[in-house]
């Protein structure tokens, strides 16, 4: 019943290290309630953090939170309102590097938590691609799954935008 | 979560830059918070144009409606704004799909018939009523909808639970001001009838702005037939919290005596309606009533009734996406 080919994008690598349930979810274009507070917290902390030089790059079906270039470097950033989700940040990221390393862009990533005032360097690795390469696979054949994975309790529920969903 | 604004005076509603702003005779013109603001219920008179329903629509505020008696008259409701064709296609399927249809129908009309048992058990023990036979008449038509046959059977079902239950509101409410005899809806005959009718349609309502926030189509129900034409599925959704909601407020209004006699008009075509004063009085109670939080035992948060309602759209979907069958929400007093 679902033809629609998932676009593995950004959103979705870092659902895949969180909760299989929510990559199922999105896959499918299920969204969360987005007035869910911990939303708004990380749109808030989005918008108001680094102003002066950040953009917002669209690249295949990715969106950057901003890439910058220094002696001709390409760095890619991407911002998170906290370090909880740290390995699941830095996948996601790898993914975006790895993307560009595709079309023959070889870029740099960093990752930054300005609430902790904390930047943390990633680099695109063999293991790194390889993790990727399987996590895409896994993605596919997820979002084909006609019946979504059952809800399971796991540290990111109390924070996820889906809990009222998963848990009514 | 957003709030709920209600115009109840005449006015005008304007888009002013990035805010709305309401201009009413006798009052402050005033601004309205445009990111908290979910819904707005508009009972006087409204001025408003096209640029402000397309500030609406790109803010997703839901506007409904009210004639002249507190009647609802309709939805502005905007462009869906979440968008899952795996949704709305899994949710033709369930309708077009007779067995699995009246699994569903039949499930939301067990939910409505427990919760007005749950009302009518609870007013046994407080008010020590001798309503026995209407208890165990609603456990059999609770126990005859999921072998019924078909869905007007079920709505059949559900006619009669909902007139034997009715007859529970003469015995609890003395007032003889307040004697419901028989439900009449268009138009009410007399002020319970007035009360039931325009807190339903409250309930109708809140049931379909929390379907907006979630990706089914109002417009395909289950248990009411679906015509496209007309929301249905927040009737459906409404079945179940009618008897929490409506029912047990307008048991509280009257015996506390918050609303009486004079919060009633007659009209020239015979219907009774409350006047402007009632309707503020009931507004006011229901506004209190749906924030109002109980602790979800599996979400282990407080919520409001509102966000029950929300949550229960959501099981609604994820019965329809094979997820997790639907169970309704039973009111544990
Ligand atoms: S609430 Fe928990 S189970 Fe549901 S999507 Fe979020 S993390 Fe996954």
């Amino acid at each position: 019943m679902f033809s629609e080919l998932v676009k593995v994008n950004g959103y979705l690598v870092q659902a895949f290290s969180i909760c299989r349930r929510q990559v199922w979810l999105l896959a499918r274009g299920v969204t969360a309630e987005q007035s869910n507070e911990s939303l708004a917290l990380g749109r808030l902390v989005d918008q108001n953090s680094y102003a002066r030089e950040r953009h917002q790059v669209g690249f295949g079906d990715n969106k950057f939170d901003f890439v910058q270039g220094a002696d001709g470097e390409l760095v890619v950033c991407e911002v998170k309102k906290s370090s909880r989700a740290e390995r699941s940040a830095r996948l996601q990221l790898a993914h975006y590097l790895y993307d560009l390393q595709k079309a023959g862009i070889e870029a740099r990533g960093v990752l930054m938590f300005p609430t902790e005032k904390k930047r943390v360097e990633v680099e695109l690795t063999d293991a790194l691609k390889a993790e990727l390469d399987c996590v895409y696979a896994e993605i596919e054949s997820l979002a084909q799954r006609n019946v979504p994975p059952p809800a399971e309790h796991c540290k990111y529920c109390g924070k996820c935008a889906y809990a009222e969903y998963c848990w009514g | 979560m957003g709030k709920t604004l209600y115009l109840l005076s005449s006015g005008s509603l304007k888009r002013k830059d990035n805010t709305l702003f309401v201009e009413r005779v006798g009052e402050k013109p005033r601004f309205l918070p445009v990111e908290t603001t979910d819904e707005i219920m508009v009972m006087g008179e409204l001025d408003l144009n096209k640029s402000l329903l397309e500030f609406l629509t790109q803010k997703q505020i839901i506007l409904h409606f009210f004639n002249y008696h507190g009647y609802y008259a309709g939805t502005y409701y905007p462009r869906e704004h979440m968008n899952s064709g795996a949704v709305i296609l899994a949710q033709a399927a369930h309708y077009t799909d007779e067995a699995r249809r009246h699994k569903l129908a039949s499930t939301l009309i067990v939910g409505a018939i427990e919760n007005m048992r749950k009302v009518v058990a609870y007013y046994q023990r407080r008010a020590s009523l001798d309503v026995e036979d209407i208890l165990s008449d609603l456990e059999r038509f609770e126990a005859m909808a999921p072998q019924s046959g078909s869905v007007p059977a079920l709505m059949g079902i559900e006619g009669n639970a909902r007139n034997r239950y009715y007859q529970f509101f003469d015995r609890l409410v003395q007032d003889e001001a307040f004697k419901m005899v028989e439900r009449t809806r268009r138009p009410p005959s007399n002020r319970m009838n007035a009360l039931i009718s325009f807190l339903n349609s409250m309930c109708y309502i809140l049931a379909l702005s929390q379907i907006y926030r979630t990706h089914l189509d109002p417009r395909i129900g289950f248990l009411h037939e679906t015509n496209f034409r007309r929301f249905s599925l927040n009737l459906d959704l409404a079945e179940i919290f009618k008897p929490i909601l409506v029912d047990r407020l307008i048991f509280s209004l009257v015996n506390r005596r918050e609303i009486q006699e004079k919060h009633f008009e007659k009209e020239t075509g015979g219907g009774i309606y409350l006047n402007d004063r009632g309707r503020e009085i009931v507004l006011r109670a229901w506004e209190t009533r749906v924030n109002e939080t109980i602790e979800h035992p599996r979400l282990k948060r407080n919520v409001s009734y509102r966000g029950l309602m929300r949550m229960e759209a959501y099981k609604i979907q994820k019965h329809i996406l094979d997820d997790t069958p639907y169970d309704p929400f039973v009111s544990r007093w």
